[in-house]
C-alpha cells in the first residue's frame, strides 16, 4: 500500500480541486469514500448530504452494500449519519450489538452485512451541517484518534469544496438571468422601433401594438419581439391590431 | 483598505438597497474615495455588448462611458472581455494604440489615465468598473487590489439586487440605467427595417454618424425615432 502520509496529502489536494469547470459533485464525493477506505480501518464509506429543506439524501457510497444500508439511513431517519448531521458532531459506535435500541434498523441490518462498528463525521462549516461521512468497519473498537482527526479534517476540506462549488454555481445562475433580462430589455426595444417604421407609427403606439398582440395570442412581449427582431415574423398581420 | 473599512463600506450598500437609493451612483461615489481616483463609472454589458450604466460618481465619467458606448472600444469594454484588469496609465502616450478611435477624445475632455476592471461572476464577467484620473501615472498596488475587492462588491450587488427582480425581468435598479438608451435601441430597429439590415449593424450605423458629427448617440438616435433624421 502506497505510504500512508502520500495518500493523505493526494486526498487533500483532490478534494481541494473543485473550482474545474466540469466539477461534479457526485464524483467528488465518490472519490472521497473510496479513499476513506484505502486510508481508514473501514470496509465501506459513505456520504449522505441535506437537501434544502434539511432532508437526508444519498450522495456517495463505497460500494452497493453500503448503499443499501444508506438507504435505510435516509428512510428511517435513523443511524450514526443522522445523528452526525443533528448533533453536528462525531458519532462512535464501537459495538453494534449495543446499539439495537439507538437504531433498531440500521444496527440489525448492518451486521448481517458483516460490520461490527460505524462511525460518522459531520461534514461541518462553522454553524453550518450539510451532510456527514460514515465509516462502517468489520472488527469491533473505536476507531484510532488519529484516523478520526483525519477523517474530519477530509470532510471538512469536502464541505468548503461543496458550499464553494454551490456559491459559485448560485452566482452562475444569477448572471445567466441578468444576462437574459438585460438582452430581453433591449430586443423589445428594437422591435418597437421596428413596427414603428414598418407600421409608420411612433414608439409608444408600436409599443401599444406589439403588447395587444401578445396579450391576445398569450405570446410573452419578449418572444414576440425577438421574431420580430429576428425576421421570424411578419409584422404585417400586426397591422389589423 | 482594512477590513474595517470593507465592513461599513458593505453595511451602507446594505442600507442603501434597503432603502431604495441610487445604489450604483453611491457605488461609484465610494470607489472614488476610497481609490483616490477622480472618478469611477459601472458599465453592464450582455451578449458581449455595452448595454447600460449602473452608475457614474460624477459628470465628467459618463463622458468616458458615452465614448466607449459610442465607439464600442475602451479600457471596460477590453477589461470585460479579457475579465483582467486593463491599466492604461497614459492615454496621450499609450504603450500601444489600442483604442484607436477612443484615446483622442477621451484625453481631449481631460481623461489622462484610465483603468477598467472586470466584474466577474459566474463564468465570465457581466460589466466593468472604469476609473479615471485626471493626471497620467500608473496604480498603486494597493489600489489596484483594492479595486479587483471593490470590483467584486459591485458584482454581487448586481446579482443581488437581480436576484429580487420577477422572473425574466430586469431589476428596477439595474432598468434605470437602460432607460437612458432605450431610444438609441428604438432607433436601432426603425434603421434596421429602413435599410433591411440587422440591428445590430444598424446600431454600427447610428454610432458611425454619431461620431463623424461628433454628438452624442442619444441625440442622433432621438431624431431618428422622431423622423428628422434618416440615415442612407
Amino acid at each position: 500500500m502506497a505510504d500512508r502520509e502520500t495518500l493523505l496529502n493526494e486526498t487533500f489536494v483532490a478534494l481541494a480541486d473543485t473550482l474545474v469547470g466540469d466539477f461534479d459533485v457526485v464524483e467528488f464525493l465518490s472519490m472521497l469514500s473510496s479513499r476513506c477506505v484505502d486510508l481508514f480501518d473501514a470496509d465501506d464509506a459513505g456520504l449522505l448530504l441535506a437537501d434544502e429543506h434539511g432532508h437526508m439524501q444519498l450522495a456517495a457510497s463505497s460500494s452497493h452494500r453500503m448503499q443499501v444500508l444508506e438507504v435505510l439511513e435516509v428512510q428511517h431517519n435513523e443511524g450514526p449519519s443522522p445523528d452526525a448531521y443533528r448533533t453536528g458532531v462525531a458519532v462512535q459506535c464501537p459495538e453494534l450489538r449495543e446499539a439495537t435500541e439507538r437504531w433498531p434498523v440500521f444496527a440489525a441490518e448492518a451486521m448481517a452485512a458483516g460490520f461490527r462498528s460505524a462511525h460518522a463525521l459531520p461534514m461541518r462549516l462553522r454553524a453550518d451541517v450539510i451532510g456527514a461521512l460514515v465509516l462502517l468497519c468489520p472488527a469491533p473498537g473505536p476507531l484510532p484518534e488519529r484516523d478520526i482527526r483525519a477523517a474530519q479534517a477530509l470532510a471538512d476540506v469536502a464541505t468548503i469544496g461543496i458550499l464553494h462549488h454551490r456559491a459559485a454555481q448560485e452566482s452562475r445562475l444569477l448572471a445567466e438571468q441578468l444576462e437574459y433580462a438585460l438582452t430581453s430589455r433591449i430586443i423589445i426595444e428594437q422591435a418597437k422601433g421596428i413596427v414603428a417604421e414598418r407600421l409608420g407609427l411612433d414608439v409608444e403606439q408600436s409599443y401599444e401594438t406589439l403588447r395587444r398582440y401578445s396579450r391576445q395570442h398569450n405570446r410573452r412581449l419578449v418572444d414576440l419581439s425577438r421574431s420580430v427582431v429576428e425576421h421570424d415574423f411578419d409584422t404585417g398581420v400586426l397591422a389589423e391590431h | 483598505m482594512d477590513e474595517k473599512r470593507l465592513t461599513m463600506l458593505l453595511r451602507d450598500r446594505d442600507e442603501d438597497r434597503r432603502a431604495g437609493a441610487d445604489i450604483g451612483g453611491r457605488l461609484c461615489d465610494t470607489c472614488a474615495e476610497v481609490l483616490d481616483v477622480s472618478g469611477a463609472g459601472i458599465m453592464l454589458m450582455s451578449d458581449g455588448r455595452h448595454r447600460g450604466t449602473f452608475g457614474v460618481s460624477n459628470a465628467v465619467i459618463s463622458v468616458v462611458e458615452e465614448l466607449q458606448f459610442t465607439l464600442g472600444e475602451g479600457p471596460c469594454i477590453d477589461a470585460y472581455w479579457s475579465e483582467h484588469p486593463v491599466l492604461e496609465p497614459d492615454l496621450g502616450r499609450p504603450a500601444s494604440n489600442r483604442w484607436p478611435a477612443f484615446s483622442g477624445p477621451a484625453v481631449g475632455v481631460g481623461r489622462r489615465a484610465l483603468f477598467g476592471f472586470p466584474l466577474r461572476a459566474g463564468t465570465g464577467s457581466l460589466g466593468a468598473l472604469d476609473l479615471y484620473v485626471d493626471r497620467p501615472g500608473d496604480l498603486r498596488p494597493d489600489q489596484v487590489s483594492d479595486a479587483i475587492v471593490l470590483a467584486d462588491v459591485i458584482s454581487s450587488t448586481v446579482l443581488a439586487l437581480q436576484a429580487d427582480a420577477a422572473p425574466g425581468t430586469l431589476a428596477p435598479a439595474l432598468d434605470a440605467g437602460l432607460t437612458h438608451r432605450a431610444v438609441v435601441h428604438q432607433a436601432s430597429g426603425m434603421v434596421a427595417a429602413q435599410l433591411e439590415m440587422p440591428v445590430d449593424d444598424a446600431l454600427v450605423r447610428i454610432r458611425a454618424h454619431a461620431y463623424t458629427d461628433g454628438r452624442p448617440v442619444n441625440d442622433i438616435a432621438r431624431d431618428i425615432v422622431m423622423r428628422r433624421l434618416r440615415l442612407e
